[in-house]
């Protein structure tokens, strides 16, 4: 009785300990050492769909799950059976991928009796943040290696445009005609905008190092991107005597605007870099249904040997590095690295003395998608009926002054403002020719009809013009009218300054009907 | 209460007298038959839509103004929907703004935009719903590049001669045709020359254009009489270069009095009735409504106009008289917000703007613009044949007659063509 109580006592007890082990987080399998199945947990039947049923062989078992298609093997399935089987109590451990996603730590002990348990753990938690903190650091090292090569191009491609300015600032500060001087600080104006775009574009490339630029691909005019490279290259060129051509091309391409330009401008550049006699012609041939660039200079060429590695990274010729020329020898690989982000080929043909042809093929756009630079903001200060017409404003009001001309800016209209008569005068003899006087008619000394007399008498001509009056008196727009002169009553309605503006200027048969 | 008192005003400013009054005819039909397919469904919210016109006869600035005035004061319009006036230059958006009420019109004029950002808050409710005159310029020199790049027609050179009318919207397309000539590969080989307008004497322009050899001719002017007779003195001595001659050669009068001279000769407008389903159904419903006689392609402007004012202000939940900008404010946010299909393609107001986009020069997806249509005349007793844009297109551009050696209407591809394109 005693004994069948204890008997019952240790089966309740182990019964109590296969219940705590069903909840265990592990799959647990027990093995005897007749490679026989005694225990598996509830654990492992709800987290593996494999096969194990107490009693079963361990071969069995093996040979089930290297034929379940429920997780990834590390080699061949009968391979894999081979090994394991051969391994029966050998401790080891190892990740096996399952099907559902999850990662699972597979752990073999070997028992003090000569079976073996077998645990299975979901690691697929703790895997996912190693991936995710790998990743990471890969990314951190991408960044850091791109903020590297940023510095390097940046010292590179930077040098183009400043070696321009600074040869603009110095004939600039020497240079006795205004309008030469003009001329240059537009291209000075213009070098700027160029490194600000390169710093823009460089950032992009630290980008494309780590694998993060998007290509933003429009169609666009060939031309615009050349007349830019023509600006940033034309005084380079001018210093070494070199001629340097673009022919204007015809057509749209589909390609990313400023990648392009990086592309292009580096090949330009290389080809002036390494041409001392002649000149380079940069233009286009088409091929299907793609655009072929070529930039073709008459320099020294590449040889044979040097005709791939010239795209390499730092590369620089033997010679070149004994000229110590400028230049990090980036230029090219930035070419290759955009070209193959683009999917645009690069080709290279040479003759040594003769010249190169570097050339990149782009394909062609939709003309009708086209991008006309000056579209997206349009204004009538850059399209309407007054652009660039020379108008001078009489009015010794400051705020009224100020506020007219804002006005009539914004209509596009070249604006010369004077407080008074002589002031306006002056304009005149300064080389100021208006198409139309603007004035007002309570002038401090004289009135607007005098004003207009005499700004005409220094033209020299009956130029067109008109009265605003804040003195609605009859008798004063009698008088104004009487003198010829259309008049429009203060304050100013625009549509109406409009109308008698363009009836003034293009037909001044209706001056009459609009100027009451 | 009255069933009167329901009414809802809407008035309408329209050339029924004077130069314009054959397009003038056609916007007062327009606005009738969508009156009549509104009310026929019930009105607004209910409500029945009465519309009232004001003839704005040669559309001066005091015409057009004291139109507006007349109606509001009068009449208390709830809105005033148009096709277009030419010639108030904005002024009349002073009196329209004062009532806070809302008006929708096609005047094509840049200066709609300067009116508009210059006070967003006053200027609210005035919406133009085609796009600017300006968008002619890059339209037709990116249609004329097109012809070029796609092998259609093959130049003879890259010049190009511009004759300008002396209204403002034909000086503002003239200047910005010239703005965008280079940067498709088009040099301006003559003008723009500002021509007095209106007049039917082009021979002096003509024979100075003559002596530049121009492989294309623009001519911004835009009365269909005056561009008859420059078409035919054109032909007298044609020159080895494609017409194009703005809005007014879509014009029956234009081909009335051009006859066979008109065949060949480019056109193009930014608002024009659409040859698909809708259109096809429109002009037929407006055909049957006012006889065959009539231009539904003018129609559909007004027409259009009139629906999607109504369905916006029905989402507003009503309209509102003089002094309801409250409810007005709702009416402009709604046709702001609502991108309406009409049977001239889409009207999607620009939200700085408060003017229709054109497709394609400003948006690539036909959905979100108005299309510029570019006609052909191949038959001058014909309608016209829409050659362009893509996807709305109909017809194929043919070799104008006078053409050198080019007669046929298909022409052989070229044995050597240089440029390696493709001849059609």
């Amino acid at each position: 009785m005693a004994e069948a109580d204890r008997a019952a006592d240790a089966d309740d007890r182990l019964a109590a300990i296969w219940a705590g082990l069903d909840v265990a987080p592990n799959g647990i399998l027990v093995w005897g050492d007749d490679r026989r199945l005694l225990y598996v947990n509830d654990r492992f039947r709800k987290t593996c769909d494999l096969p194990a049923s107490v009693g079963m062989t361990y071969d069995a078992f093996v040979s089930a799950m290297a034929r379940s298609h429920e997780c990834f093997l590390p080699c061949e399935p009968d391979e894999w059976e081979r090994e394991e089987i051969a391994d029966f109590g050998v401790e080891k451990q190892r990740d096996y991928l399952f099907a559902t996603g999850a990662v699972m730590q597979v752990t073999h002990a070997g028992s003090r009796v000569g079976g073996m348990t077998v645990t299975f753990t979901d690691v697929t938690a703790i895997k996912r943040n190693e991936t995710a903190l790998q990743l990471a650091k890969e990314a951190a090292e991408a960044t850091d290696e791109a903020k590297s090569r940023f510095l390097r191009a940046a010292n590179h491609d930077l040098r183009q445009p400043l070696a321009s300015l600074k040869i603009l600032i110095y004939n600039c500060i020497r240079e006795p005609v205004e309008e030469h001087r003009s001329d240059m600080l537009h291209a000075m104006g213009v070098a700027v905008s160029i490194m600000e775009d390169l710093l823009g574009a460089l950032l992009q490339i630290g980008q494309l190092d780590a694998g993060r630029i998007q290509p933003r691909i429009t169609s666009f005019q060939l031309s615009q991107l050349f007349e830019r490279l023509d600006i940033q290259f034309r005084h380079q060129a001018e210093e070494k005597a070199l001629r340097l051509k673009f022919v204007a091309p015809r057509g749209t391409i589909a390609t990313d605007r400023a990648l392009l330009e990086r592309i292009l401008s580096n090949f330009v550049a290389n080809a002036i870099r390494f041409t001392e006699v002649g000149g380079v012609v940069v233009g286009c041939r088409r091929e299907g249904k793609s655009l072929r660039i070529e930039v073709v200079d008459t320099g020294r060429g590449v040889r044979p040997q040097d005709r791939e590695r010239v795209f390499d990274e730092f590369y620089r010729a033997t010679e070149e590095r004994r000229m110590q020329k400028n230049g990090l020898g980036l230029g090219l690989n930035i070419v290759k690295r955009l070209a193959e982000l683009l999917e645009h080929p690069v080709r290279l043909r040479s003759e040594v003395g003769r010249g190169s042809i570097f050339s990149v093929t782009v394909p062609l756009g939709n003309i009708w998608h086209s991008e006309a630079g000056r579209e997206v903001e349009i204004s009538e200060a850059v399209a309407g009926e007054f652009v660039g017409t020379p108008v001078i404003l009489v009015e010794d009001d400051d705020i009224l002054r100020e506020t007219m001309t804002q006005l009539l800016r914004r209509w596009g209209i070249d604006v010369h403002a004077a407080a008074d008569e002589s002031e306006a005068i002056r304009l005149v003899e300064g080389g100021v020719v208006p198409q139309l006087i603007v004035a007002d008619y309570n002038l401090k000394t004289r009135t607007g009809v005098d004003v207009v007399e005499g700004v005409r008498q220094a033209i020299g001509a009956a130029t067109p013009a008109m009265i605003v009056t804040a003195d609605a008196e009859p008798r004063v727009l009698e008088g104004i009218r009487a003198a010829g002169l259309p008049v429009l009553v203060k304050p100013v309605s625009p549509p109406r300054l409009r109308v008698l503006m363009h009836n003034l200027l293009f037909e001044p048969s209706l001056t009459k009907l609009s100027g009451r | 209460m009255a069933a009167s008192q329901d009414v809802v005003p809407i008035g309408s400013m329209i050339p029924l007298t004077g130069p314009s009054a054959a397009d003038g005819a056609e916007f007062r039909k327009g606005m009738i038959l969508a009156v009549e397919e509104l009310n026929a469904r019930g009105g607004l919210l209910g409500r029945p839509i009465r519309p009232i016109f004001a003839d704005t006869c040669r559309q001066t600035a005091e015409e057009v103004v004291g139109a507006a005035r007349w109606l509001i004061e009068k009449h208390q319009v709830h809105a005033i929907v148009n096709g277009y006036n030419i010639g108030p230059q904005n002024s009349e958006y002073e009196p329209i703004a004062d009532a806070g009420i809302i008006y929708v019109h096609a005047n094509t004029l840049l200066q709609h935009h300067d009116t508009v950002m210059s006070d967003p808050e006053r200027y609210f409710g005035c919406f133009m719903a085609d796009p600017a005159d300006y968008w002619y310029g890059p339209g037709f020199i990116k249609f004329i590049s097109w012809l070029r790049d796609s092998g259609q027609w093959t130049p003879n050179s890259d010049r190009l001669a511009i004759i300008s009318g002396s209204k403002p919207y034909s000086i503002v397309i003239a200047n910005a045709m010239a703005a965008a000539a280079a940067d498709f590969g088009w040099r301006l080989c003559f003008g723009p020359k500002i021509v007095q307008t209106p007049t039917s004497q082009w021979r002096d322009v003509l024979d100075e254009v003559r002596a530049t050899n121009p492989a294309v001719i623009a001519n911004t002017h835009f009365y269909a009489g005056d561009l008859a007779h420059f078409q035919r003195q054109f032909s007298e001595k044609p020159m080895d270069c494609i017409v194009y001659l703005q809005y007014g050669a879509m014009h029956r009068t234009f081909t009335d009095i051009a006859q066979e001279a008109a065949v060949g000769v480019i056109v193009s407008s930014v608002i024009g009735l659409l040859r698909d389903d809708m259109g096809k159904r429109f002009e037929a419903r407006y055909n049957a409504r006012f006889g065959e006689g009539s231009t539904a392609t003018i129609g559909c402007q007004s027409y259009s106009n009139m629906h999607h004012y109504a369905v916006a202000a029905a989402m507003a939940g009503g309209s509102g008289p003089p002094g309801d900008f409250e409810q007005n404010r709702k009416v402009a946010f709604a046709l702001k917000g609502m991108i309406y299909r009409s049977v001239h393609g889409t009207i999607r107001y620009h939200p700085d703007w408060q003017a229709v986009v054109p497709y394609p020069v400003v948006t690539h997806d036909p959905s979100l613009g108005m299309p510029h249509i570019f006609y052909q005349i191949q038959d001058f007793r014909k309608p016209l044949s829409m050659i362009a844009p893509e996807p709305y297109n109909t017809e194929r551009f043919v070799y104008p007659p006078w053409m050198s050696g080019r007669g046929t209407a298909v022409r052989p591809a070229p044995p050597a063509n240089s440029r390696g394109l493709t001849g059609l």
